[in-house]
């Protein structure tokens, strides 16, 4: 039976600010760390990690399922992902938390087309040098 | 290995008696005991068929803690940072 934590509202109540680094301590995503963007309501906010910095995609989440740390970023209400990438970057949480920034999406189809457009150099092995020696 | 004998009915209507293998206790919280939910109580054979999702929740300690005691190590660990 799901029973109310009335001591755990009453710790959390109003405390969550924008901007607040947290960690989840709820769902699967428990144990990984999310910036709060925006306040929702009385119960929830809007998170985002972003996704390719904490691997916490940016959404509602109930204050009680998350636990604030003493950090803060420098962020307006309601901030893209790029700007919380950017305040993640200025801050010196980065190493302190032991995270690493993987390549987005978008970044990810520029380095496939990249590839592609590079053209393959062929190794010169002694065998073809002799192909060629033939062919003259 | 610990067998049960069940009673079970043939396509001739004669009740034979066959053995089948005890199902192991529940997982339980290695923190307070309680029973774990999402764990499925299956024999190792039945068991290895499973899916990996199948076999426990997909979350930090699954199939270890329950979510109860997990959230409240998650919050010692915030707390512990500061």
């Amino acid at each position: 039976m799901y029973e109310r934590d009335y001591e755990r509202e009453s710790e959390v109540d109003g405390m969550i600010e924008v901007g607040k680094v947290c960690l989840k301590i709820a769902g699967r995503e428990a144990g990984k760390y999310c910036v709060v963007v925006k306040k929702i309501d009385k119960n929830f906010v809007e998170i985002t990690g972003p996704k390719n910095v904490t691997g916490v995609k940016r959404r509602r989440a109930n204050i009680l399922h998350l636990e604030e740390l003493p950090y803060k970023l420098e962020i307006k209400e309601g901030a893209s992902d790029a700007e919380v990438l950017e305040a993640w970057k200025k801050s010196k949480l980065l190493k302190k938390l032991g995270l690493k920034i993987k390549p987005g999406k978008v970044e990810k189809e520029v380095k496939k087309v990249e590839k592609k457009e590079k053209p393959k150099k062929q190794k010169e092995t002694k065998r073809r040098e002799k192909v060629k020696e033939k062919k003259k | 290995m610990a067998k049960v004998k069940v009673k079970k009915r043939l396509p001739s209507g004669r009740v034979k008696i066959v053995e089948r293998r005890k199902k192991p206790k529940f997982a339980k919280c290695a923190r307070c005991g309680a029973i774990l939910h999402g764990v499925p109580r299956e024999i190792p054979s039945r068991m290895r068929k499973l899916s990996l999702s199948e076999k426990r929740p997909n979350r930090p300690y699954g199939g270890y803690l329950c979510s109860k005691c997990m959230r409240e190590i998650m919050k010692e660990k915030a707390r512990s940072m500061g």
